[in-house]
């Protein structure tokens, strides 16, 4: 059974045995790969990639595109600490206020696509000009400030383990569930595998496309609040390498941009990969922009790799 | 137990410009396999389509288990115990096979959020096994052939308890062996009470596997008749009720020489060792089964795929470069299976579609000499008697005929000495056929070569100069159509010797 599991799914073992080797070939490279100190900075480095990555990887599954993400981080962020601007009192109010509107800007984002029947990617691209627009006028330097305790959600440890680890985990667990257990998931790849086919067997498919793009913009919402916390201060533009570098993972962990095939076991793998190179090379001191050469040949290969794999 | 199950009373269908059914009358019985023929665009597939909820009659009621139904969609339709197994199956090639079957209404576990899996997989396995299936229910649908594929849709059916199932030609896609274990299939849902409405044009089929026929021709009920009532030759000239030899022109040939030869073509295991010699002034048809290689045969010759061994020698030189782009300057012209896809562009106007491969002609420098281009495209619109209200007119909105002249047009217009046709009739209505047929025969005797692939048998007879028969990408004979008959290729086309009495003939309309 267990066998036959990793026979189905070998693309998605594949991810995994490279994360399993990079880490090895980390440890190798370099004596400060394997101290507690840097392996709690790796994690940490993580989180942020991962959960909007989890989020674009649903929407990537029914066909979509969501390029929103990004200003949505920037938004979310800056109300975050603008709003709270370090009361403990307003945590709670802010936090709430912030996720209402970002699972309406995914509504929006959702709704303009089903009704107006314009590409996702056009949808999605106006609406992340619009919300980044919004951030700036609202404020074109970091703003605000946080209470202390807030700063647990990035820096907060539980024994060994750094505290964010567990939001990233949370996220990605429900995402796998709904993904595979509950027929939600289903219509996913089955809107993305084939509309048509989807809405003659009885799917709602508008509902379902909505549906993802409020569940895409929550995990962007979500990664907002986790940048607020990591930072103190809300950037309006920290959400800006979001819009393409969350397409990264689940390109890497084998989701099709055409839809329907992929999902979010292969983007988390994917979100460490990056995360594992990106750290292998500030160990040894490269410079930035070689991880972006880097980043770029690994999206080339891997898509070039499940394009021969599926066709 | 022989109930009437489903009885629709005057039904009639009218669309723009086409009534495609006009009171019609159908029923179906319970534990009956009730066939419903005619030939294409008699109105069987939107009789089917209003049983189904696909389409709304205009007019007319539908009487299920005793009760007036109305319904307004397809999930209607299968709630009421009707299901369809369209040509075209309804799966989702990246899910598997328990997921395709309960799409759209998964068994949930009791609290109702999540999938009960355990039913997901036990019910299909179940039903794929009373089907007498080997089919996994875990295996993903991409990896299963055809004929696996159309036995998951009928588990589909039957998952959601139909009691009615419309097959629309099943046989289409499966063959043989296949075919056996689905008439095998059909008999044991027969005899549990199912009603099965079975489309078909094939003749043969009908009598081995129905109870009742239904015959409709030109959106009109010509009758229903117990299948041991009526014979075959009966049972054709009601489908036709007029003579084939009509539509073809008289076989006239132009001047006669050697201008494509193919020797020993191989292409990995679509093509064995194909060679063929095609002379100007003739029409060559090929014809097989699907998946028998002529489609590829199409565009290797064309230079659209490559070839591995072999040698294609053109007006007498070797290709050595093999590419559309060579092919159309050396005069070798396509019209292809699916126009939609790959014969025009869509969205462009009918001027434009005309001109696309000879603009290197009528330009200066690198701009396009519009005044030029709309002369050549008024003349051939002429010439062509193309229905178009004007040039400028895009292409999608002409019907499959006239798209058809334009592409035909397009290629006689770029001086093609030679033109390959693919099923270039297809979906085409019998007049605008009989107008096409004689377009061909007039490029023929202008001395052009045709190189006509099809898989309608009497179109092959009735236009071919020779026939070349494939079966599993190789050339099986050649067959002079003035003695060939429809049976002499299918046993060819079915890779079985000529003096072998095989049992799989089926008369294909």
């Amino acid at each position: 059974m267990n066998f036959n599991y990793l026979k189905q799914n070998w693309t998605t073992s594949i991810v995994y045995i490279i994360l399993i080797a990079l880490l090895l070939v980390g440890s190798l490279l370099s004596d400060m790969f394997r101290t507690s100190n840097n392996l709690t900075n790796l994690m940490r480095q993580a989180v942020a990639l991962g959960i909007v990555s989890t989020g674009q990887t649903l929407v990537l599954l029914s066909a979509g595109i969501d390029l929103s993400v990004g200003s949505v981080i920037s938004l979310t962020t800056c109300l975050t600490t603008g709003l709270i601007c370090g009361r403990e009192s307003m945590v709670f109010p802010v936090v709430t206020l912030v996720i209402v509107l970002a699972l309406l800007i995914g509504f929006c984002n959702g709704f303009i696509i089903v009704r107006t029947h314009v590409s996702p990617l056009i949808v999605t691209l106006a609406m992340m000009s619009i919300i980044q627009g919004v951030v700036l006028l609202y404020t074109n330097a970091p703003v605000g400030e946080l209470p202390s305790s807030f700063g647990f959600l990035a820096w907060g440890m539980v024994g060994l383990i750094p505290f964010p680890i567990f939001i990233l985990a949370a996220v990605a667990v429900a995402a796998i569930l709904v993904q595979k257990q509950t027929p939600f998931g289903r219509y996913l790849f089955a809107t993305g595998g084939n509309e048509e086919i989807a809405r003659r067997s009885g799917i709602r498919v508008d509902r379902v496309r909505i549906f993802v793009y409020m569940v895409c913009s929550l995990t962007a919402a979500l990664t907002g609040i986790f940048l607020a916390s990591r930072m103190g201060q809300g950037d309006p533009m920290a959400g800006e390498r979001y819009m393409i570098d969350s397409l990264i993972p689940p390109l890497i962990g084998g989701t099709s941009l055409m839809g329907g095939r992929g999902g979010v076991v292969g983007t988390i793998a994917g979100t460490f990969i990056l995360t594992v190179v990106s750290n292998i090379f500030n160990l040894l001191d490269v410079e930035t922009y070689w991880q972006w050469v880097m980043t770029g040949s690994i999206v080339i290969i891997a898509v070039a790799f499940y394009g021969k794999e599926t066709a | 137990m022989n109930s009437t199950i489903v009885e629709m009373e005057g039904i009639s269908k009218g669309f723009p410009g086409l009534q495609a059914l006009e009171t019609v009358d159908f029923n179906c019985l319970r534990g009956e396999v009730h066939a419903l023929v005619g030939e294409n665009g008699a109105g069987k597939s939107t009789l089917m389509k209003i049983l189904s909820g696909a389409y709304r009659q205009d007019e007319g009621r539908i009487v299920l288990g005793g009760r007036e139904v109305s319904f307004s969609c397809p999930q209607d339709a299968q709630k009421s115990g009707i299901s369809t197994i369209y040509q075209e199956f309804n799966l989702i090639p990246h899910l598997n096979v328990a997921e395709n079957i309960f799409l759209g209404h998964e068994p949930l576990k009791r609290r109702g959020i999540f999938i009960d899996t355990r039913k997901l997989y036990q019910v299909p396995k179940q039903i794929l096994a009373d089907l007498e299936t080997d089919i996994h229910p875990r295996i993903k649908v991409r990896e299963l052939s055809v004929a696996q594929q159309q036995m998951v849709e009928i588990a589909k059916a039957l998952c959601l308890n139909a009691d009615i199932l419309i097959m629309d030609e099943p046989s289409a896609v499966v063959s043989g062996k296949e075919l056996d274990s689905l008439f095998r299939i059909i008999n044991s849902l027969r005899d549990n009470g199912k009603a099965i409405i079975y489309i078909s044009h094939r003749v043969d089929e009908i009598f081995e596997i129905a109870d009742r026929v239904t015959v409709l021709k030109d959106g009109k009920l010509v009758g229903t008749l117990h299948t041991k009532d009526v014979d075959k030759q009966g049972l054709i000239k009601m489908m036709v009720g007029r003579s084939f030899a009509e539509v073809f022109p008289p076989k006239e040939q132009g001047e006669r020489k050697e201008i494509l030869s193919l020797k020993n073509v191989c292409q990995g295991r679509t093509l064995k060792n194909v060679s063929l010699t095609l002379y100007s002034g003739e029409i060559l048809g090929v014809t097989g089964l699907i998946g028998s290689g002529r489609t590829e045969l199409a565009r290797v010759i064309f230079g659209a795929d490559p070839f591995h061994t072999g040698e294609i020698y053109f007006n007498g030189n070797k290709r050595k470069k093999h590419k559309p782009k060579l092919s159309i300057s050396n005069g070798i012209g396509f019209v292809t299976e699916d126009r939609k896809k790959e014969g025009f562009v869509r969205c462009l106007s009918v001027r434009k579609n005309l001109t696309s491969i000879i603009l290197d002609k009528i330009k200066r420098w690198c701009f396009i000499k519009e005044g030029e281009e709309k002369d050549i495209a008024r003349k051939c619109v002429d010439q062509f008697n193309i229905v178009t209200p004007n040039i400028e007119q895009e292409i999608e909105y002409l019907s499959g005929g006239n798209q058809q002249k334009v592409i035909l047009a397009k290629w006689i217009n770029a001086n093609s000495k030679l033109i390959i046709m693919d099923e270039p009739t297809r979906g085409i209505d019998v007049g605008a056929k009989a107008e096409f047929y004689n377009l061909m025969r007039l490029l023929v005797k202008q001395g052009t070569a045709v190189l006509m692939i099809s898989s309608e048998l009497p179109e092959v007879i009735g236009m071919s100069d020779r026939i070349l028969v494939m079966h599993d990408g190789r050339i099986m004979g050649e067959l002079n159509p003035s003695e060939a008959t429809e049976e002499d290729i299918l046993m060819m086309a079915t890779g079985q010797a000529k003096k072998d009495q095989g049992k799989e003939q089926h008369i294909e309309f």
